[in-house]
């Protein structure tokens, strides 16, 4: 039997993992127990509250507000896991550097960073939106009309991101990516980019940026642009969005082929 | 260049047969300048194949003797000029420079490069004259290179490759002349003065081989260049210019140093040359080897290569504990375990070196060995082994008395090591102490150079940018004040904290302290083993998860990792000296509870005694027989000293294994788990959340002073312990030396150690102080047991002292010996110390502001400095921007004629110096 004296001196030691390690738990509570909660509670999945939140709170045809609207849910009611306003500020700046004008996104979710994508881009720029899960992809067509992008700005395609990219140059004439976003599942990131190399999809200058790579992380990823010397780049380092202590990054990728 | 050019075109091949012999010659010539030792052999070689071609073209004889006055003549004016190019070499240049634009210099430059041109022929003065060429990095390269062909070449190959290069300068030679006539048809002045040039050649006399002459100015020439190298670092150059001039310089007196001596003096450069080569591998393999004999060193290299020099620091530091510890544990094996093992009385003689007929069954045991009882507590490794037999063996060999000094010896010597360190370290970081140039100091000394590895390179590059950014906010912060209050308010709170949980923990050790006191009234059998260790455990935990949260509360602070790291090592130096205490202050009473333990023993004793002398006595009557019993069934005292030393060996053995447990689980299977659970996990555990450890300098440096506190405070009581300790220095050495490598990451903030080295001694001392105040007290104030240790049957362990005085010496030492421990000798003589003492320090304190005043005079002189050189440069300035006006408003050709004219008197000038 352990003395409790014994049991009192690891006291320090809880404490510790609980200051040092509290933005975890927050966030656990914040991303699981109270979707579960809610899930029950209201019988509805977590997009479509927020969903309904923005249809509320947002004036339609108003991208900006809409983001607001989002970015107000996400940090006091719930949690769901968009770009965020800092990092998107960062996405907005490569957008208007870049002024591209073929634009892929890998994991639409809830179209938060696609309108973010949308509103920054060029005149007779065009963004393909890739969304695997059918439900999600209502709620996000549902929400870029609410913001007033028609379907020759944003084309939503509703399937896996693997199977969409080896048929982007014959199901929608894409030659060549100027921009990919990426902010799907973390373990598709290098997958997905050799795919897109493999397609000879990207050209010199293509720029791909991806989010989440530290947290949760793409360690794959990341070796993989390490290792395969096609890129120029670096890493945005921010924190996760709607939380402060959780250091999260954004890679800023830009292709530069074979020399 | 047209003269590139030019060269193969004016191959005549006539002359290739005219001046083959002479080509020979020259051979050698290059041949023994070059290198000394290989080229002799091949000497005679060529001289014989000199004679060979001599003898077939005979008819040529006459005209190859007219070109060899010639040559010989041009060389000794080269030579001089070579002398001269050495003076005036970087002038040339930037004339040349300036006037490769304007061109018009062409002609006289030419001039030169012909006379260089047929220096080259000659002999190897090509380095020379490159500078002055305009290809001259390319053409420099070009040489360097067939030069390393050859030396890389076999002798056969690099005669024939030689031939081909004389072939080659011949023709340049030809070249030459050639070149004259077009620069004639360009100019007439050059034309002049070629011919002047020429008469200075035909008024000169014929010299042999290489005259006296020739060599003194070879020889000032190697001088020049020698001084050039020496105050090349003084001169106003570009960084390349300065490199490339002390390459060639090096070059040139590297070739022509050896050339000075004739034959003899030839061999012995050669011979010398080689030596010191031979040496300075020699010195450099010596190093490497010194190295290598430095315990550790590459170990502690690599490791200050992955993660900086602060975690570094930390195994240096070991490894100077390591030697300490050496030390101690030779003085206590050599002079103390030793003897007393060889010449003491064997195990099982007296009753103090048996174990008592009660522990015999468990004397054995593991469990009864590993806490210090059983066989372990009777042997040399604790007090009470020993016997107070005043001299032992055929040496006679005071025991008690060598115990007694070497236990005053260590405590002593560790004195005096850590003082030195501390005055040493003192020294060499007393300059550069003043925060007054914040960035700067940032700027030019933030990078650690020892890092080698991109990862930590990488943090280190990240860390000092953030410091960067960090000390511009602090800049505005200093300047807006505002949120001072707020970090006030959070350091005082965080101050807070850590004090609650310093009292918080103290307060747990001695509620354990008081109950395995009540434990130990109740008999140690009847509790789990848990309840026995309780003591142990909860400190090495609370020493172990303190920090941890200290660490989480600093964060609140807000200071920079090295002031942070500061009060860290405060706080935990404060816990760890609590804990510490509070273990001591139990152990007086433990102590205390011992000695009454023992009067009621000794009385029960002389009882025992003498019922068993009248119990025989009656038996026997008149005569008293030696009375025979075992050692082992004679009753004893609880012998305090022994219970000392084994409770502090007992601290040591727990505190190891907490370490070492500590090390395996917090660090590799951490490890393991983060690099292989990875795969299947839904994060990234190596990036984010759980991720590998960092090594805690901080905690660890602490962890080995408070041990070596330990040390200190038992190594009385239990002479095992620092031999104990030099054990787990060495393993935990390489324990961590492998887990640092295998499982810790850099630092995230990397950060030079550059003054931490001190403030370990600092505590060091502090601990030192500490520890050795209660031993003192328990060595002055206790008497020792009456029936162990060296001491028993004394009033108190110092009168071994005493008792050696009266014996030992003669009666006029003890004499003197008391007249100077009397109060009245001693009292002045301590007042003179403090006197010295506040001397030394006034004067220190008093350099200390000549210091400060010097740096602000320093500072002002730079300042004025700074303003000089600024009206300097404004004028100078001035004055260009005027010069630029006038050559704007000037016409352009006549401007260029000027120029000209200025060159050519500056050729003039040259020729004229040289024929003087």
């Amino acid at each position: 039997m352990v003395s409790p004296a014994i049991a009192l001196a690891f006291l320090p030691l809880l404490l510790t993992l609980i200051i040092r390690y509290r933005f975890y738990f927050v966030l656990f509570y914040r991303a699981f127990l109270v979707r579960i909660w809610k899930d029950c509670v209201t019988g509805l999945s977590r997009e479509e509250r927020a969903f309904q939140y923005v249809l509320t709170q947002a004036t339609p045809g108003d991208p900006e507000s809409i983001l607001d609207a989002f970015d107000a849910w996400c940090s006091k009611v719930e949690f769901i896991s968009n770009i965020g306003p800092k990092k998107g500020k960062i996405l907005d700046r490569l957008l208007v550097e870049q002024s591209p004008l073929t634009v892929l996104e890998l994991g639409t979710h809830c179209a938060y960073s696609t309108i973010r994508i949308a509103r920054a881009l060029p005149l007779g720029a065009r963004l393909y939106s890739v969304e695997m899960d059918q439900r999600n992809a209502v709620i996000a067509e549902k929400i870029i009309r609410l913001a007033g992008f028609d379907d020759d700005t944003v084309e939503l395609i509703v399937n896996p991101s693997d199977e969409v990219i080896p048929r982007l140059r014959s199901d929608y004439g894409i030659e060549r990516l100027d921009f990919v976003f990426m902010d799907h599942w973390k373990k598709c990131y290098s997958p997905d980019l050799q795919l897109l190399e493999d397609c000879g999809l990207l050209g010199k200058g293509s720029m791909i940026v991806a989010d989440n790579v530290l947290f949760p992380g793409a360690p794959k990823f990341l070796r993989h642009i390490r290792k395969s010397g096609l890129y120029e780049w670096k890493i945005h380092r921010a924190t996760l969005e709607y939380s402060q202590g959780i250091r999260d990054g954004m890679a800023e990728l830009v292709y530069q082929g074979i020399k | 260049m047209p003269r590139d050019s030019l060269i193969p075109f004016d191959n005549i091949s006539n002359e290739d047969e005219l001046t083959s012999p002479h080509r020979g010659r020259e051979r050698s010539q290059r041949g023994e300048k070059r290198d000394g030792v290989y080229e002799k052999k091949k000497k005679k070689k060529v001289t014989s194949r000199r004679r060979e071609r001599s003898g077939v073209d005979e008819g040529g004889v006459q005209l190859e003797h007219e070109r060899r006055d010639k040559e010989k003549r041009k060389r000794k004016r080269n030579t001089v000029q070579a002398r001269g190019e050495g003076e005036e070499n970087h002038k040339e240049r930037e004339d040349e420079r300036k006037s490769r634009k304007t061109a018009k210099l062409g002609k006289s430059l030419r001039n030169e490069n012909s006379q260089k041109i047929q220096k080259e022929g000659e002999e190897e003065g090509e380095e020379n004259q490159e500078e002055e060429t305009e290809k001259k990095p390319k053409r420099k390269k070009k040489h360097g290179h067939s030069k390393k062909e050859e030396a890389e070449d076999e002798g056969k190959y690099e005669l024939k490759e030689e031939t081909q290069e004389v072939e080659k300068k011949n023709t340049k030679t030809v070249a030459e002349t050639g070149l004259e006539q077009e620069s004639s048809e360009d100019t007439e002045e050059v034309h002049e003065e070629d011919k002047v040039d020429q008469e200075d050649h035909e008024n000169q006399v014929r010299p042999c081989s290489l005259s006296p002459e020739e060599l003194e100015k070879l020889k000032e020439a190697v001088e020049e260049r020698k001084k050039l190298i020496q105050s090349l670092r003084g001169k106003p150059w570009s960084m390349k210019k300065k490199l490339l001039t002390l390459r060639e310089s090096q070059e040139f007196v590297e070739k022509y140093e050896g050339a000075l001596g004739k034959a003899k003096g030839r061999k012995l450069y050669a011979y010398k040359v080689i030596m010191t080569k031979k040496w300075m591998k020699f010195q450099r393999d010596f190093e490497n080897f010194k190295t290598a004999c430095i315990p550790w060193e590459m170990k502690i290299k690599e490791i200050e290569s992955h993660f900086g020099s602060s975690v570094a620091s930390y195994f240096i530091f070991l490894r100077w504990m390591y030697g300490i510890n050496m030390i101690l544990f030779g003085l206590t094996f050599g002079l103390v375990m030793v003897p007393e093992a060889l010449m003491g009385k064997p195990y099982g003689s007296i009753p103090r070196k048996t174990v008592p007929r009660s522990e015999e069954a468990s004397a054995m045991n593991f469990a009864v060995l590993w806490d210090c009882g059983g066989y372990a507590q009777y042997s040399v490794l604790f007090y009470g082994y020993y016997n107070d037999q005043r001299a032992i063996g055929w040496l006679k060999f005071r025991m008690p008395l060598s115990y007694f000094l070497v236990g005053v010896g260590t405590v002593a010597y560790s004195y005096m090591v850590v003082i030195r360190t501390m005055a040493r370290n003192a020294n060499e970081s007393g300059v550069g102490d003043d925060n007054s140039f914040n960035f700067s100091w940032k700027m030019f000394t933030s990078w650690d150079y020892l890092i080698g590895n991109p990862e930590t390179a990488d943090n280190k590059f990240a860390s000092i940018t953030t410091s960067f950014k960090e000390a511009i906010l602090e800049e505005q912060e200093n300047r807006k004040d505002d949120n001072i209050h707020l970090t006030r308010f959070l350091r005082v709170l965080a101050n807070f904290l850590v004090l609650c949980c310093l009292a918080g923990s103290g307060y747990l050790i001695y509620f354990v302290v008081r109950r395995s006191q009540k434990f130990a009234l109740d008999g140690l059998e009847n509790h789990t083993w848990w309840e026995r260790n309780e003591v142990n455990m909860v400190m090495s935990l609370l020493g172990m998860f303190c920090p941890m949260l200290f660490d989480v509360i600093s964060t609140l602070e807000n200071y920079h990792p090295r002031v942070a790291l500061q009060w860290q090592l405060g706080r935990i130096f404060a816990l760890f000296l609590g804990n510490l205490y509070t273990f001591i202050i139990a152990l007086m009473d433990e102590i205390n509870v011992k000695r009454e333990e023992e009067k009621i023993i000794k009385f029960n004793i002389t009882m025992w005694e003498s019922n068993l002398y009248n119990g025989t006595g009656s038996e026997n009557g008149t005569t008293v027989s030696p009375i025979i019993i075992q050692p082992a069934d004679v009753p004893r005292g609880p012998c305090w000293e022994t219970m000392v030393g084994q409770e502090f060996v007992r601290l040591i053995i727990s505190d190891t294994m907490t370490t070492y447990i500590t090390l395996l689980i917090g660090d590799f299977i951490r490890a393991v788990l983060v690099r292989f659970l990875n795969y299947c996990w839904c994060w990234d555990l190596e990036a984010g959340f759980p991720s590998y450890s960092e090594f805690d300098v901080s905690g660890n440096v602490l962890g080995l002073i408070f041990n070596q506190g330990m040390i200190w405070m038992g190594a009385f009581y239990a002479p095992c312990l620092p031999a104990l300790n030099v054990l787990r220095l060495h393993v935990s050495m390489y324990l961590q030396c492998w887990a640092v490598m295998c499982c810790n990451v850099p630092q995230e903030r990397v950060f030079k150690a550059s003054r931490s080295n001190n403030f370990y001694m600092a505590m060091l001392l502090v601990i030192l102080f500490l520890s050795t105040l209660p031993a003192i007290y328990t060595i002055v104030t206790i008497p020792p047991s009456f029936d162990c240790g060296p001491f028993s049957g004394k009033k108190r362990m110092f009168d071994v002292i005493q008792e050696t005085l009266e014996s030992d010496f003669p009666s006029w030492f003890s004499k003197v010996f008391i007249y100077a421990s009397n109060p009245g000798l001693v009292l002045p003589f301590i007042l003179l110390m403090v006197l010295a003492i506040y001397y030394l320090q006034s004067t220190s304190k008093s350099y200390k502001e000549a210091n400060v005043e010097l740096k602000k005079k320093l500072q002002t002189q730079n300042e004025e400095n700074k303003k000089k050189n600024k009206q300097a440069a404004l004028k100078a300035q001035l004055d260009l921007e005027e010069a630029q006006k006038v050559a704007s408003q000037a016409p352009k050709p006549r401007y260029k004629s000027e120029k000209f004219c200025y060159n050519s008197l500056s050729v003039t000038e040259k020729c004229q110096q040289t024929k003087t």
